[in-house]
């Protein structure tokens, strides 16, 4: 059975990544993965890096991986209001666009930076979120 | 004294030398084009984080410290970020951020400030340490088409300094963007940032956000995680927003001058070329003449 559908958005630095019908927009919050559907309560939360997911309008079986397009998210926000979804992220990059090469040597800086920064420095928890990005696309560049 | 052989070689290098700064105009003006879409680009993300700030703002109950807000006691060092291009022949785009940012530097070490540099572009860091200038942070190799990832790494640097305590204050020096041939050295503070409130405020001017404000007024939303933790993430974006656009608006910038200092380049090429060509005439005359004078004189004696 067809779900409803609803609009949603991709807003990056760099401009409109995407905009379109989807019947579930799939990423993770702080607080863990999140699938939302049409009808959605309002809901303002924070992204975390992970791949996100938007599974378009006649996608049938979304699991069949049919109509779905997919993008390397870094850190954002995700904003549901008036059955319409905003994602505001810093990044959004199509997984064919990794660039992994440039993503290890990047891993490997942040790890350094993190394992010389002070215990409980500002400095120290930025190589972290650096480290879980880089991971984070990393793995989908491997996954796809 | 150059035969006419030397001065037609001057012509075909000028000549060159006209082509290569025609062609470099065109890139800089396709460039300066570009860089201006990418302005606009940001325009709709900077405009969504800050709609999302004001209404997180509302709903939390007590706005959490939050240390890139607060100024710090003591003023003992402050920070200076210039904002200047990897390459050169762009009249005077770079040198003057320099001479503002060594300006600035002297203002500040006169109230009995340090100074902490920070560089972006290759020609800010190189001349900086030229000066003999220690540079606490140096980003470049992007200035011709700066990424957000690059404003986010100099964000992600100068915020942890300031929250770790090693700058007390910063400021970024820029050049900003007012048309493809003027660009306005601008100087912003970066840290502490404006307070909310403030921030808040010189946001009400901003198109088409009122009746937005009327809609979305009442939700019930649901926040994860909760508002203030979500504020905390929202304040360090504000900051990478910031510079972000400066590199962009710097970029603009470059390209804009770049195309101005190309085409009187080109100008001045012309110029050459026409002083040369009537040289070269000269020359040619006084090549004949005297061809003519020996013939003359040779015929002179035969007779």
């Amino acid at each position: 059975m067809a779900r409803s559908s609803f609009p949603a958005e991709v807003l990056t630095p760099e401009g409109q990544v995407w905009e379109g019908e989807v019947e579930m927009v799939s990423t993770r919050t702080l607080t863990g993965s999140i699938g939302v559907l049409a009808n959605h309560a309002p809901l303002m939360a924070m992204l975390e890096p992970t791949e996100l997911r938007l599974y378009k309008s006649g996608s049938d079986n979304p699991g069949a991986g049919g109509d779905v397009e997919r993008f390397a998210q870094g850190e954002g926000y995700l904003q549901v209001v008036d059955n319409s979804a905003l994602l505001i992220v810093e990044d959004a990059i199509r997984p064919e666009d990794i660039d992994r090469s440039a993503l290890e040597s990047r891993l490997k800086e942040a790890e350094q930076a993190r394992d010389s920064a002070d215990e409980d420095s500002e400095e120290r928890r930025r190589a972290e979120r650096d480290v879980a990005r880089a991971q984070a696309f990393l793995e989908i560049d491997s996954g796809s | 004294m150059a035969t006419q052989k030397d001065v037609k070689n001057r012509i075909s290098s000028v000549k060159n030398i006209q082509k290569i700064t025609k062609a470099m105009e065109m890139v800089a003006a396709a460039r300066l084009r570009r860089a201006e879409q990418r302005i606009e680009h940001l325009r709709p993300y900077a405009q969504a984080i800050r709609r999302m700030t004001r209404r997180t703002v509302e709903a939390v109950e007590k706005i959490p410290s939050l240390p890139l807000l607060e100024s710090h006691d003591s003023e003992k060092r402050v920070g200076l970020l210039l904002i200047t291009g990897d390459r050169g022949l762009a009249g005077a785009f770079n040198s003057q951020i320099i001479r503002a940012g060594t300006r600035r530097a002297g203002e500040l070490e006169g109230e009995g400030k340090e100074i902490a540099w920070y560089a972006s572009g290759r020609r800010g860091v190189s001349s900086l340490t030229f000066r003999g200038h220690q540079v606490d942070g140096a980003w470049q190799g992007f200035t011709d088409r700066p990424a957000f990832s690059d404003a986010r790494d100099i964000a992600g640097d100068i915020a942890s300094q300031y929250i770790d305590g090693k700058v007390d204050r910063v400021e970024m020096i820029y050049n900003g963007y007012v048309s493809p041939l003027t660009q306005d050295v601008t100087t912003d503070v970066l840290l502490p940032l404006k307070a909310v409130e403030q921030l808040l405020e010189e946001d009400e001017d901003a198109e088409g956000e009122t009746e937005e404000r009327e809609s979305g007024h009442k939700t019930l939303w649901i926040y994860e995680p909760d508002p203030e933790e979500i504020l905390q993430r929202l304040v360090p974006d504000y900051i990478e927003i910031s510079i972000y656009r400066a590199l962009l608006e710097s970029t603009a910038s470059e390209h804009g001058a770049r195309m101005t200092a190309m085409r009187s380049a080109q100008e001045n090429a012309g110029e050459m070329i026409d002083d040369l060509t009537l040289e070269m005439n000269r020359q040619r005359q006084a090549e004949i003449t005297q061809e003519i004078m020996e013939v003359v004189a040779g015929a002179e004696g035969l007779s």
